[in-house]
């Protein structure tokens, strides 16, 4: 079991140019951001791509990374879904993956062996219940999912303008409910 | 001017990830130069990262390690390859902001150059690449020059921020491209630490140039006497201002 603050080493080596520390690193992380990658692309070959970037990125921006800002893992995790969403945001509709597949990735359950974060988990997995159930979903299908607002309103049957104030109206009750 | 709570949605749905491309792109660069943005989006990203544990780990092909890194080592030149007194220039972002912040007494230089950035990064497509700034510091910390390079006019521009020069003493600028070879390449001094400094790099190769590394170092008056970094160097890094 790598820890946090050994993968926090890996990265800081990382940062200093050690490529052995970048491979531990890779090994120890990789599953997690392909898995994040790929449900968003849903495609096996992009996604491999995209990961390859990543990591590039991560290798870059090793010095960046603030301990007290961020866990290493969400920051390894924002750099992987930002690039997911940005790829997928500039591409045409297509179906790659097929829906068995998808299906197997949206159902099964299983995480990051994250520790810190069981709390926050709770609050909010709180006050996403708290939120109407069309809200919810919405909410999880554009960050789990990378939807974009014109394919939550062609889901929703609602305007484009409709889902933005959805989202903002969701995103604002879960920041209060959050209490920041 | 985008009141508070506007700015907070854009940066909820920049995490939330609903913005279209150029909005996205619009945001990327923004946070680089306003903190407050830059803050929000951070927050976000703290409220919305416990979703990260629904991410089911799938293992990529065994080999995929392999292929990064190549590209690293073609892309990216970093601390160990034998460049004694330049320091790596490494892609960076969110250290703009932390600059800023920093160079809020150098107010109008600060303000220039983040106006610089954004003007020249709305004009061009995503993905470009055209345009790279890069802070160097010394000791880590203070930022004493920001250079810009345009591909376009292949030109770089140091501007001080807090750099002074020791008596006797004088900064020189360097390249390393792989056109050029291992060996740092001199592309003069920067005499005139006062005010901004223009070169020319029409002689590289602008794919060459995109890869280049950059340094400054604290040379006898004259320049290096021995055509290589004999001084300290300081400590650079580029920002590619793509996103």
């Amino acid at each position: 079991m790598t820890t946090t603050r050994d993968l926090e080493n890996l990265l800081r080596q990382s940062a200093e140019g050690d490529m052995d520390a970048f491979e531990r690193l890779y090994h120890a992380t990789s599953a997690k951001l392909f898995g994040i990658v790929l449900r968003i692309l849903k495609n096996r070959a992009q996604s491999e791509d995209a990961l390859q970037d990543i990591y590039v990125r991560v290798w870059q921006n090793a010095g960046d990374f603030e301990p007290g800002r961020s866990s290493i893992i969400t920051w390894m995790a924002t750099i992987a879904r930002n690039r997911a969403i940005d790829i997928v945001r500039r591409r045409k509709p297509e179906t790659d993956m097929d829906d068995r597949e998808v299906e197997a990735l949206v159902s099964s359950n299983n995480i990051f062996d994250e520790v810190a974060l069981a709390s926050d988990m709770r609050a909010l997995d709180h006050c996403m219940g708290g939120l109407e159930e069309d809200r919810r979903k919405m909410i999880r299908l554009a960050y789990l999912e990378g939807w974009s607002r014109a394919e939550l309103a062609d889901l929703f049957a609602q305007p484009v303008g409709t889902i933005k104030t959805w989202l903002h109206r969701s995103l604002r009750q879960l920041k209060e409910c959050l209490g920041s | 001017m985008m009141d508070r709570d506007e700015m907070d949605m854009l940066a909820a749905e920049y995490v939330l990830g609903t913005l279209d491309p150029a909005q996205r792109q619009s945001v990327a660069a923004r946070r680089l130069a306003e903190p407050d943005l830059d803050a929000l989006i951070a927050d976000w990203e703290k409220r919305l990262s416990p979703l990260n544990s629904e991410y089911v780990a799938v293992p990529p092909s065994p080999n995929l390690f392999a292929h990064i890194r190549r590209k690293i080592e073609e892309t990216g030149k970093r601390a160990g390859d034998g460049i004694d007194n330049i320091v790596q220039i490494t892609m960076l972002k969110r250290k703009l902001a932390m600059w800023r912040a920093a160079a809020i007494g150098a107010g109008a230089i600060a303000a220039s150059l983040v106006i610089t950035v954004f003007a020249s990064n709305s004009v061009y497509p995503p993905q470009q690449d055209r345009q790279f700034v890069a802070v160097f510091h010394r000791d880590d910390t203070q930022p004493a020059f920001v250079m810009s390079v345009d591909m376009d006019s292949q030109e770089v521009t140091i501007r001080p921020i807090d750099a002074s020069t020791p008596v006797g003493k004088t900064y020189q600028l360097w390249i390393v491209t792989d056109q050029t070879g291992p060996q740092p390449k001199s592309l003069g001094l920067l005499e005139n630490i006062a005010s901004p400094t223009v070169k020319q790099l029409g002689q590289f190769d602008p794919a060459m140039l995109r890869n280049a590394t950059f340094g400054i170092s604290l040379e006898p008056e004259g320049g290096s006497p021995t055509g290589l970094p004999t001084g300290p160097a300081i400590h650079g890094r580029l920002i590619s201002i793509e996103h």
